[in-house]
């Protein structure tokens, strides 16, 4: 239960930094993706039980707020999910290095992803340029170590963790 | 052998089933939530999601914005630090200055006393702030000292504009703890003044709205545009030798004149009086 409600305050910790991040660098024109960072860092610490639920979530819970398409969010981030999980076995997600360049790597895809499914879906171009996202994929990696660290702080070692 | 390895398939494939359950069924979810036609019921989550998400939304955008205000408090902090420096150099300089003004007024008191001359007296008084400014009597300033702090009616007024002092005005009414100023511009405002060029005086009086005028200055004196002017010794109110503006040209419309008027630019501009310095003890003395 205490799990749960860490969990919980997690999750709407991320969509404050998410929406706060957002704000900030939307001036610079940037396509920042703080809660998918959160996303791979639930995976990175959490079982997979617990880590594909919590990515879903943060996926719906962006799609909520989008226009024109539902679900491709919560899609491309059970996609990032499965990235994570499967590469898990090879790369060491307590070392920062291996952190920022998934991280960044995977927000370029799942923006890349999220525009195609537009594309197919919704016939509508919502591709945000390639320097917005290369730039808001290395903002979100500049600050992944920090959600890491978070998310280790107060879910790892615990009953949800991979480790516990 | 060949059975071994048959049974540790049949145990892998369930493990492997399993591992895979999660994402497929998330994906495919997430596949049906794109092509089912979700409209309504999508609008009716973001509806109430909107209103749960309303607190984090301003918690969002507050941390935002502090996050710019410290960016700009940081550069308003360096600005400071620079202007204080700077400020601190002045300081010392006025230090300087004030110190060598000092000794140049000894000698001006040694040489004065072999002259035999009458002594010119130093300005003492107070620094006021504007309290108050009538809106229908833009002319006129009531200003947070009074009566208890030596101030007297007829006390004359300066204020510092564009780093230099000029004249104001003059004390009208005084009460306890304020005191109305007649600003420059009043038409009620008058004082013996003289031209800078050469020292003909005349008597300065506001105009309201137009330009402040010096009347009586003999028809043939030499003025010019830019001509400083000065408040006169002959004065009963102000000491002498207070800056009260520059000439800003010289009135050619009346027939038959015996004298010229002359318009004034002041230095103080009514708009513009925030602090002044009301002069106590001197008004008169020269």
């Amino acid at each position: 239960m205490w799990n749960l409600i860490k969990l919980m305050f997690l999750f709407i910790l991320a969509t404050v930094v998410h929406w706060a991040f957002a704000s900030v660098f939307s001036y610079w024109g940037l396509s920042v993706n703080m809660i998918l960072a959160f996303a791979i860092a639930f995976c990175a610490v959490l079982k997979p039980g617990f880590g594909y639920p919590a990515a879903f979530i943060c996926g719906l819970f962006l799609d909520f707020f989008g226009a024109k398409l539902f679900g491709n969010n919560a899609f491309t981030f059970t996609v990032a999910a499965c990235v994570v999980y499967t590469l898990s076995d090879r790369f060491d997600f307590d070392a920062v290095p291996p952190q920022m360049v998934t991280v960044f790597v995977l927000t370029f895809l799942v923006g890349a992803l999220n525009s195609l499914l537009f594309l197919w879906f919704a016939s509508t171009d919502m591709w945000p340029g390639f320097w917005s996202l290369a730039g808001g994929s290395l903002v979100t990696a500049v600050f992944s170590p920090v959600v890491f660290g978070l998310v280790r702080l107060l879910m790892g070692g615990g009953t949800f963790s991979r480790q516990g | 052998m060949l059975p071994r390895k048959k049974s540790s398939k049949k145990q892998a494939d369930p493990a492997v089933r399993q591992r895979l359950l999660l994402p497929v069924s998330f994906l495919l979810l997430s596949f049906l939530l794109m092509i089912l036609p979700l409209e309504g019921f999508v609008s009716s989550v973001k509806a109430v999601l909107a209103y749960v998400f309303i607190p984090q939304v301003r918690l969002a955008h507050g941390t935002a914005k502090y996050a710019e205000d410290v960016s700009q408090t940081v550069r308003e902090l360096l600005e400071t630090h620079r202007e204080n420096r700077a400020l601190k150099q002045e300081i010392e300089m006025t230090k300087l200055l004030a110190s060598q003004a000092e000794a140049i007024l000894d000698e001006n008191g040694r040489l004065t006393e072999i002259l035999q001359l009458k002594p010119a007296k130093r300005w003492t008084g107070v620094w006021a702030k504007v309290a108050y400014r009538e809106p229908t009597q833009w002319n006129t300033v009531i200003i947070d000292k009074g009566s208890r702090d030596g101030i007297r009616e007829r006390s004359a007024v300066i204020s510092m504009e564009a780093g230099k002092e000029g004249l104001a005005g003059v004390v009208v009414e005084v009460t306890e703890n304020t005191a109305k100023v007649l600003l420059v511009r009043d038409e009620d405002f008058s004082a013996a003044v003289y031209l800078e060029r050469g020292q003909e005086e005349g008597l300065l009086v506001g105009n309201g709205l137009r330009p402040v005028r010096i009347k009586y200055i003999p028809l043939l004196t030499k003025v010019e545009k830019g001509d400083k002017v000065f408040t006169a010794s002959t004065s009963s109110i102000f000491p002498a030798g207070i800056l009260v503006g520059e000439v800003s040209g010289v009135r050619e419309d009346e027939s038959f004149q015996t004298a010229l008027t002359v318009n004034v630019e002041p230095q103080v501009h009514s708009s513009s009086v925030k602090e002044v310095f009301v002069i106590l003890g001197d008004g008169g003395d020269k």
